[in-house]
């Protein structure tokens, strides 16, 4: 490619790329930031009545997954998987769909403001006083007094803030998701790092597998990368060109996960450890030969009983390991979010050395780092959230600025988060949208809506193939809003000194491409060109970079066996009969409440819609002469919630299980008021590798006497036969 | 009882657009359903209606359970939109010619602007696939610049449902005319079934026997067509999988 | 006056006796009965006015402010829903319909069949027919989504040549309605016209010129009588089959369905037999209000009237419970499990307890009462059994129409039907009928007196030795 390039080439190639249209980019000036304009003076890609579509990723949850977006006329009408994409390979999830109505959201922050904290009315100020602000802030603190709190997306402004932490001696981002804490991310990580001696994030070959057996973790619904590991079990049912594969699934309460599988175990909570020890074991006795030293303190008949299983289940299982191929077994979610979930998380991880999987199809690898990563990085365990929650409380930190998340809302209410901003003399969110911590902060200083930004993300795992995805706005932004990595840069030049000299950039587009300029030399990728501005445009055109060829790793596996792995017992906090399981909803996640079509979204397991409920066992719900639709008043030790009863014939009767995802007391209209948050019941207890243990609580049920219809798209009569004097 | 067989019909009433639903990978995970409201600018009714079965989804998933704790089971999750009948049972009762047969696309089609609101044809559908807007649900400003310019947005007293996306299916047909070729399968979509993770939904021409869906109807064999026995001639095979 | 036909054999009665019992032998001079008529007409309580204001009211409230709310709205303010996507809207029509078959039933049938005892009161039956179809019309547009829209049902002449769906029962229905609502407005409007006349030599004012424009210059010569008489005759066996036909296409918008529980080959003759039901239920009532609040009425309507009506009720009541049973017994011996499925939710679903309320009002209740002559001679009585048929009809048609409704081949969508603004639109349907039957009876003569005039002089005592016979010849 030459200087020349001209955008009839572009389009040509364009055409090539894109399966069904052409994907258009930016690469000049005209097209940098897209335009509303009227019909007189179109912008240069817009026709009436023809689409332009745009190459972006997603950022509603970290995954990374391609987009293409379609617009009309300046607007996104409708956001698409990237067909080329090698993370979702033209697919979405539900969240992905509704992205368009975060965009469009009557809710959104309109204008920086500033505000009394807590109090909703607020007055605008205009981006010149903000920028002020944001370099003020930054300059008349000491550096040490500085904080960046930001989500899971967008990796370019952790890089962004990154950077300037490490060359102003400001603190260290620190980056949070409440998925991520959901997830168990840092005890998968940590597990990983015990037993093959590096760090990274597992990936787990489900295509590959003719077995699959998960500990808790549900990766259909939100867990790392839900849209590669659906696209992963449909591999594993892929029945026409080999035998079906098996689907295990091993938690107190049937996920839309184990929904799918052929098999749900419904264990004691606590036990996955023994469990996945004894599996291992008996395969190993199967095999014959001396038991390795990780195999050897565990009893299977006591693991049976203790787990609740039958040993001659366990048996069966282990027959599998020991005498098939492609057997995988996957740790996460609320299996390792106990007390023992380090002990978990190595053992599960254990287990697939038993069945000799490592580096092969069907079994476990390293996530290939993205093209521009060093090495891996996590977001912040719930510990690391409590030693930082803990230094605003201090008034360690003058000013924190929030981007991305929504802590006050996330973090489990033993953190008092909230209570700690006040310790924090400024705070400044950059939020798109009036969320709690945006509400708790002085000011608001709102960042363009995902598919009105630049910037890229990193694969992090789910995909075979390293890639690094990148973000252009698809519409023009709708509101006075202004890319936050605009505003740093800005303020980091006004503040003056080592800031702007670590922030040398014009604006976030040309920080970007710095970043982006060394992908050029690298080889192996799905593209290449000889100068930046055409690899920026196809960067653009494609929605990222990415290397062609496999890049996962195999795992050091040579120590495994010589381990001594424990399975210490779980232990639950507070009182009270019934132990608790919080989980994310699979269609509202962390941050869907606000979007009303993933409101009216009907729970894959439940069909309940525009709200929260409690899941009992019909059983247990019985004895507790508890009909559905029952309000009753959960008690743990750091709060209580009150939420309407479903009976859920697929729970253990001695576990409750509440939905997170609902429970906003700001977020706009569609999420305020409604339904409850399971984290108001969270405690401070953490396992080894400092994740929290949300599945390590016991809790107690008060009848309130009082009734609140759910919305379910199920019929209670034709589903349960309610009503029609034949119940089941 | 009408055996499907004994409907005549000639070759191209027989159907043409067509598709299969593999129960067995399908999640539940509802990205169909968002796909398709975005697409076809379908509206949301909130929590009280949506509790009361106005909610206005063009597809759903449903489940059901099979056995008692703890060897309980979900059942296949079965996405269930307009099964594009051949001889469909709303077509006829429509008084006001709402609800018609395309002769070129072999569809069930909704004519918005003539129906008047009898709601015959939902109480007629076996199949209870369609969505009637019960109000003028208020989506606020600035909502309504994600509407899809290809799709009309309907008003109250409207009757509604899946279309097989057929606003996609002119505009394939209208490229590949002025290219002056057929459409090549595989060439477009529907919303559901371009968003679907586990590539549960496939779409296609089914008179064509090397098309995708054809093909997946053979290899797969023991497709279910729901509620045959009443002589609809469906148009969507379900895999139940296991 | 043809020779004497029809002789009734009596014993020991006496003449007095039967004059007492039987308004044919008891004749009063014409005049006299003209101005009981007029009477009738005039005399206004100011209880009548209450219950008119009232009705006014109700029928302002829900027909006027309700319905607009519903079509500002949408449906949304009623009960409908997937599945139930018809509701308590057609269950009125279906009703409403219902209750118009009375009418013609005793007019036209009777008429035909010379049943003597139908002569005072054809009138009152006939105007209940008009006044509930023009219910029925309110019912079905209400229950449309864009009611603005209704002319796009009839057939008419458009540049896009775009015509309704024949078919669609429902434009069948449409053409039935509204069949039956023009020819039985003619067929309540000829036999009205000497009474018009005979009101119009008897007033003064506004009534004067309104009885005068409506009597078409009737002046009662043989040959008006003749031309008369021949479109009468005419009507009334051309309105029969109208009328039955009319109910059957109304059963035909859900027995041509492939609705479980609807898809019955029994439903017209089921609906027809059911419609008699609930109106000769409405009649009976209709009658005894007249009888007791209406002047001079006692002597028009005797308890033999009640006695006949009653017979005929009980006789439709054994025919509907026979449809009823047969309809049932085929379905559930068809074996389709969705249809066994729905015949289980009538009875044992939540609104089971409507399956056998429809079954005790519609059956139970008759055939204890109207088996007993005195029983059902008794007004009171026998309002109270016309009460609860009606609402045992009423019940009947709700479980056809929702309660069927919420029960489908797709277990996932079962759901209930939760009536609501339905409910006061329909009881603006019931105060409207109520007030248009008020303001007919001070418009219009309720009782068709020539008719009543002719029967008395076709009636006579005859002695034969000792024995008192009682003659009726025929006219003509």
């Amino acid at each position: 490619m030459t200087d020349n390039f001209s955008r009839r080439d572009f389009l040509k190639l364009a055409g090539v790329g894109a399966a069904t249209s052409a994907i258009l980019t930016g690469c000049g000036p005209a097209s940098r930031y897209v335009k509303r304009e009227p019909y007189m003076e179109m912008p240069e890609y817009t026709y009436n009545g023809l689409s332009t579509y745009y190459a972006t990723t997603c950022r509603e949850c970290a995954a990374g997954c391609g987009l293409v977006v379609r617009t009309s006329q300046g607007r996104a009408i409708k956001t698409e998987g990237n067909a080329n994409h090698p993370l979702n390979l033209g697919k979405t999830c539900a969240r992905g769909q509704a992205t368009l109505h975060g965009l469009y959201n009557p809710d959104r922050v309109t204008d920086p403001i500033q505000r009394k904290r807590g109090n909703a009315s607020a007055t605008a100020v205009d981006w010149d006083s903000a920028t002020q602000t944001v370099a003020d802030a930054l300059k008349n603190n000491k550096p040490s007094e500085i904080a960046f709190l930001l989500g899971t997306t967008s990796d370019h402004l952790f890089d962004l803030v990154a950077d300037l932490s490490a060359q102003t001696g400001i603190n260290p981002p620190v980056r949070f998701g409440a998925l991520s804490m959901f997830e168990s991310r840092a005890t998968l990580a940590k597990a990983a790092e015990n037993l093959f001696g590096e760090s990274g994030m597992p990936f787990f070959d489900l295509g590959g597998a003719q077995a699959v057996f998960s500990f808790g973790a549900n990766f259909l619904e939100t867990w790392l990368s839900p849209v590669s590991y659906t696209r992963g079990f449909a591999g594993l049912r892929e029945a026409l060109t080999k035998k079906r594969g098996t689907l295990v699934q091993f938690e107190s309460r049937m996920s839309s996960t184990a929904g799918k599988a052929d098999e749900w175990i419904p264990l004691v909570p606590g036990t996955e450890a023994l469990v996945a020890l004894a599996i291992g074991r008996l395969a190993l006795e199967l095999r014959g030969g001396p038991l390795p030293r990780a195999f050897s303190d565990i009893d299977p008949k006591s693991a049976a009983s203790k787990s609740g299983i039958k040993l001659e289940t366990l048996e069966r299982y282990a027959e599998m390991f020991a005498n098939s191929a492609g057997v995988l077994a996957i740790p996460g979610g609320a299996a390792l979010g106990q007390t023992n979930g380090l002990a978990v998380a190595e053992a599960v991880l254990t287990l697939n050395a038993v069945a000799d999987n490592f580096g092969k199809p069907g079994g476990v690898f390293f996530s290939p780092l993205a093209p521009n990563q060093a090495m891996y990085q996590r977001s912040a365990s719930v510990k690391e959230m409590q030693d930082f929650t803990k230094k605003l409380a201090d008034g360690k930190i003058k000013v924190l600025f929030v981007h991305g998340v929504n802590p006050v809302f996330e973090l489990p209410a033993a953190l008092e988060f909230k209570k700690a901003l006040e310790g924090v003399e400024q705070v400044i969110s950059f939020s798109t949208f009036p969320d709690e911590t945006a509400l708790e902060s002085d000011y608001v200083f709102p960042d363009h809506h995902s598919l009105e930004s630049w910037g890229y993300q990193r694969v992090a795992t789910g995909s075979n193939q390293s890639a690094l995805s990148g973000s252009q706005p698809v519409v023009s932004p709708f509101y006075n809003t202004r890319a936050t990595a605009d505003v740093l840069i800005a303020a980091a030049q006004l503040a003056g000194g080592k800031f702007a000299a670590a922030l040398p950039f014009k604006d976030e587009v040309e920080f970007l491409q710095s970043k982006i300029a060394p992908l050029m030399s690298q080889s192996g990728g799905f593209f290449s060109a000889a100068d930046l501005p055409t690899f920026m445009a196809y960067f653009q055109q494609y929605g990222g970079w990415w290397q062609t060829a496999d890049s996962r790793t195999v795992p050091n596996t040579a120590d495994i066996f010589n381990r001594s792995l424990k399975a210490p017992e779980a232990e639950f906090a507070g009182e009270g009969e019934f132990f608790f399981m919080p989980f994310v909803s699979p269609t509202l996640a962390e941050a869907g409440a606000n979007k009303p079509w993933l409101q009216e979204l009907p729970d894959p397991t439940t069909t309940v819609m525009w709200n929260t409920w409690v899941e009992i066992n019909p059983e247990t719900a019985h004895e507790l002469g508890l009909e559905d639709d029952d309000v009753v008043k959960i008690i743990s030790e750091a709060g209580e919630l009150e939420l309407p009863v479903y009976r859920y014939p697929a729970i253990r009767p001695d576990t409750i299980a509440i939905p997170f995802g609902q429970g906003h007391t700001a977020y706009g209209r569609y999420a305020e008021g409604r339904g409850a948050n399971p984290t108001d019941l969270l405690g401070g207890h953490f396992n080894e590798a400092g994740d929290l243990a949300f599945a390590g609580m016991k809790v107690k049920i008060e009848k309130t006497g009082r009734k609140q219809p759910l919305s379910r798209l199920e019929s209670l009569m034709g589903v349960y036969g309610v009503g029609l004097g034949e119940e089941h | 009882m009408i055996r499907p067989e004994e409907i005549k019909m000639s070759a191209e009433e027989t159907g043409k657009w067509g598709m299969v639903m593999d129960q067995d990978i399908c999640t539940g995970c509802q990205a169909c359903v968002v796909a398709c409201a975005m697409e076809n600018n379908i509206t949301f009714v909130g929590e009280e209606d949506s509790g009361y079965g106005r909610s206005m989804h063009w597809i759903r998933i449903e489940r059901f359970w099979e056995g008692e704790y703890p060897e309980v089971k979900m059942t296949p999750n079965q996405p269930m939109l307009c099964q594009q009948c051949g001889s469909a049972t709303c077509e006829p009762v429509c008084p006001a010619f709402a609800t018609v047969h395309s002769q070129a696309e072999q569809l069930n089609l909704q004519v918005y602007n003539r129906c008047v609101g009898t709601r015959y044809c939902a109480n007629n559908c076996p199949y209870q696939v369609r969505s009637f807007n019960w109000r003028d649900y208020e989506r606020p400003e600035p909502l309504s610049n994600q509407f899809n310019p290809d799709v009309t947005v309907r008003r109250r007293g409207v009757m509604e449902k899946c279309t097989f996306c057929i606003q996609r299916i002119h505009k394939a047909q209208d490229k590949a005319k002025s290219e002056g070729r057929e459409v090549v399968d595989g060439e477009f979509t529907t919303a559901c079934a371009q968003a679907c993770p586990a590539s549960a939904i496939t779409f296609g021409r089914v008179d064509d026997p090397e098309s995708l869906v054809s093909q997946l109807a053979k290899k797969r064999g023991h497709g279910i067509k729901h509620l045959e026995e009443l002589g609809t001639l469906p148009n969507v095979t379900y895999f139940k999988g296991g | 006056m043809a020779e004497n036909t029809n002789i009734v054999h009596t014993h020991h009665n006496t003449e007095a006796h039967f004059r007492e019992k039987h308004l044919m032998l008891d004749p009063l001079p014409r005049g006299q009965m003209n101005d009981m008529v007029m009477e009738s007409m005039h005399t206004t309580s100011w209880k009548f006015w209450v219950v008119f204001a009232i009705l006014s009211v109700i029928v302002a409230y829900s027909l006027f402010y309700s319905w607009g709310v519903m079509i500002a709205e949408g449906l949304g303010v009623a009960g409908v829903n997937r599945p139930s996507y018809w509701g308590i809207f057609l269950v009125n029509t279906v009703f409403w319909i219902g209750i118009s078959h009375a009418g013609t039933f005793i007019s036209a049938i009777l008429r035909v069949f010379k049943a003597e005892f139908r002569r005072p009161f054809t009138r009152a039956a006939e105007l209940m027919t008009t006044f509930g179809l023009v219910q029925a019309g309110f019912s079905v547009f209400m229950h449309m989504g864009r009611v603005w829209l209704a002319y796009w049902l009839m057939p008419y002449a458009n540049q896009r040549m775009l015509w309704p769906n024949l078919h669609s029962p429902l434009t069948w229905d449409l053409l039935a309605i509204t069949t039956y609502l023009l020819s039985s407005t003619m067929y309540l409007f000829l036999p009205l016209i000497p009474d018009l006349a005979m009101a119009r030599d008897r007033s003064t004012g506004w009534r004067k010129t309104f009885y005068k424009t409506l009597a078409l210059g009737f002046r009662g010569t043989e040959g008006e009588w003749a031309h008369l008489r021949n479109a009468m005759n005419i009507f009334a066996f051309a309105i029969i089959p109208v009328m039955f036909s009319v109910h059957t296409i109304v059963s035909w918008d859900f027995a041509a369905a492939t609705r479980p529980g609807w898809n019955s080959s029994i439903f017209g003759p089921y609906f027809v037999i059911g419609a008699l039901h609930s109106g000769m239920g409405a009649v009976i009532m209709v009658l005894a209000v007249v009888r007791a609040t209406m002047k001079n009425m006692k002597y028009f309507i005797r308890p033999e009237h009640f006695d006949a009506i009653g017979k005929l009720m009980l006789i439709i009541s054994m025919a509907w419970a026979y449809f009823f049973f047969n309809d049932y017994m085929v379905q559930w011996y068809g074996g389709d499990k969705w249809t066994h499925q729905l015949l289980h939710f009538h009875e044992a679903g939540p609104m089971g307890w409507m399956w056998f309320a429809m079954l005790f009002f519609n059956i139970a209740v008759p055939w204890a009462v109207l088996w007993n002559q005195k029983w059902r001679s008794t007004p009171w009585i026998v309002f109270i059994v016309g009460f609860f048929i009606n609402i045992g009809m009423w019940f009947e048609r709700y479980i056809i129409v929702p309660i069927s409704l919420s029960i489908n081949r797709m277990p996932f969508t079962w759901r209930l039907y939760e009536p609501g603004i339905e409910i006061p639109l329909g009881i603006g349907t019931l105060a409207f009928f109520i007030l248009l039957y008020m303001g007919a009876s001070k418009l219009v003569p309720l009782i068709p007196v020539w008719e009543v005039e002719e029967g008395q002089m076709a009636h006579e005592f005859k002695k034969f030795g000792r024995e008192t016979v009682v003659s009726v010849s025929e006219l003509e």
